[in-house]
């Protein structure tokens, strides 16, 4: 058959000029539910492996100097508490 | 060099069939063509490693969501013209595909739930339009079509028609040729014979040349 051979003619393409930015479009493709299917890494916080709990009043000036100390070297109050622990212990293994 | 984006998001709608049959068409009618497959399934890679690639051609794989723009444009300045095959799901690698788009084509089996699930495509399109304010052409292919048009084709078909939507002529008719395609690798003049092959060579180039005469600014 005779109208299978064409040849392309490159010159004659043609190509728009687009831009990179998705933003207007990705926003129109999620309003049509058309969403990102990729898994992306979940932001903030993780979950706090703490999840035991201790209950402890204690004298006003002992919570305020555990206050300060926890948030002088940037720890939670539980890492202190669980440092004094391993104290403990170790204390009474040597009495 | 333009970017022709193969995307529906209906599964087996003959996306990777079409985006293939028009790839190995351009290149053996003498361009450079890279292909990009961006279905996590990977059709298109797939089929690159079963049979001999035509020459002139490349295939990229596993471009995701956040490396398709950046690829088409590090390909799309050199001489080469890019076809995007994408998943059959409506997702943001989808959209961001189309908005590099010199050139969309929606291939459809000519039933009415394609033709329903297909139109939102077209919505997709319309709308990134819009919000990018350019045009973004784009047309329909029938797929699977048989030597007997049903009356559900015929109906589907006039409807988009009096939408004013651009349809490809000829469809791909369905053909043992085109299904042996991800069977044997290769094109339609490197596998071994499947049924009426002339005709599907045939119907082949005469859907790459109308895709063609829509890259140029030919067609209408
Ligand atoms: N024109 C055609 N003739 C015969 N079989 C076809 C034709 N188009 C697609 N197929 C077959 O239909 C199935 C789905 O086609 P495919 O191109 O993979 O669709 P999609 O990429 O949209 O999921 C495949 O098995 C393919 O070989
Ligand atoms: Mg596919």
């Amino acid at each position: 058959m005779s109208n299978n051979a064409f040849s392309i003619d490159l010159s004659r393409l043609k190509k728009q000029p687009k831009t990179s930015s998705t933003k207007d479009t990705d926003q129109v493709a999620e309003e049509l539910g058309f969403s990102s299917r990729e898994i992306v890494k979940k932001r903030g916080r993780k979950p706090s492996p703490r999840t035991g709990q201790v209950h402890a009043k204690v004298m006003p000036d002992t919570s305020v100097e555990i206050a300060n100390e926890a948030k002088r070297r940037g720890v939670q109050q539980g890492v202190l508490i669980e440092e004094a622990w391993q104290l403990y212990k170790q204390n009474m293994a040597t009495k | 060099m333009p970017t022709v984006v193969v995307a529906s998001p209906k599964g087996g709608a003959g996306k990777s069939t079409t985006a293939v049959l028009l790839g190995t068409g351009l290149a053996h009618a003498g361009a450079e063509v890279v292909m990009v497959d961006c279905d996590p399934n990977r059709s298109l890679t797939i089929w690159s490693k079963r049979g001999t690639m035509p020459q002139r051609m490349r295939v990229l794989s596993d471009v995701t969501e956040s490396e398709i723009v950046k690829t088409i444009k590090n390909h799309d300045n050199d001489g080469k013209i890019i076809i995007v095959d994408l998943e059959g799901i409506a997702s943001r690698l989808v959209s961001r595909a189309i908005s590099q788009a010199d050139l969309v084509l929606i291939p459809m089996r000519a039933t009415t739930l394609d033709a329903t699930i297909g139109a939102r495509a077209l919505q997709l399109i319309e709308e990134e339009e819009e919000a990018l304010d350019r045009s973004i052409p784009y047309a329909l292919v029938f797929t699977m079509t048989k030597a007997v048009k049903s009356k559900q084709h015929s109906g589907i078909e006039k409807s988009f028609r009096e939408q004013g939507v651009d349809l490809i002529e000829p469809p791909l008719m369905e053909r043992a040729a085109f299904s042996a395609l991800f069977e044997f690798g290769g094109d339609l003049y490197s596998m071994p014979e499947q049924g009426n092959m002339e005709k599907a060579i045939e119907n082949a180039s005469l859907f790459v040349q109308a895709v063609y005469q829509r890259l140029t600014g030919d067609a209408q």
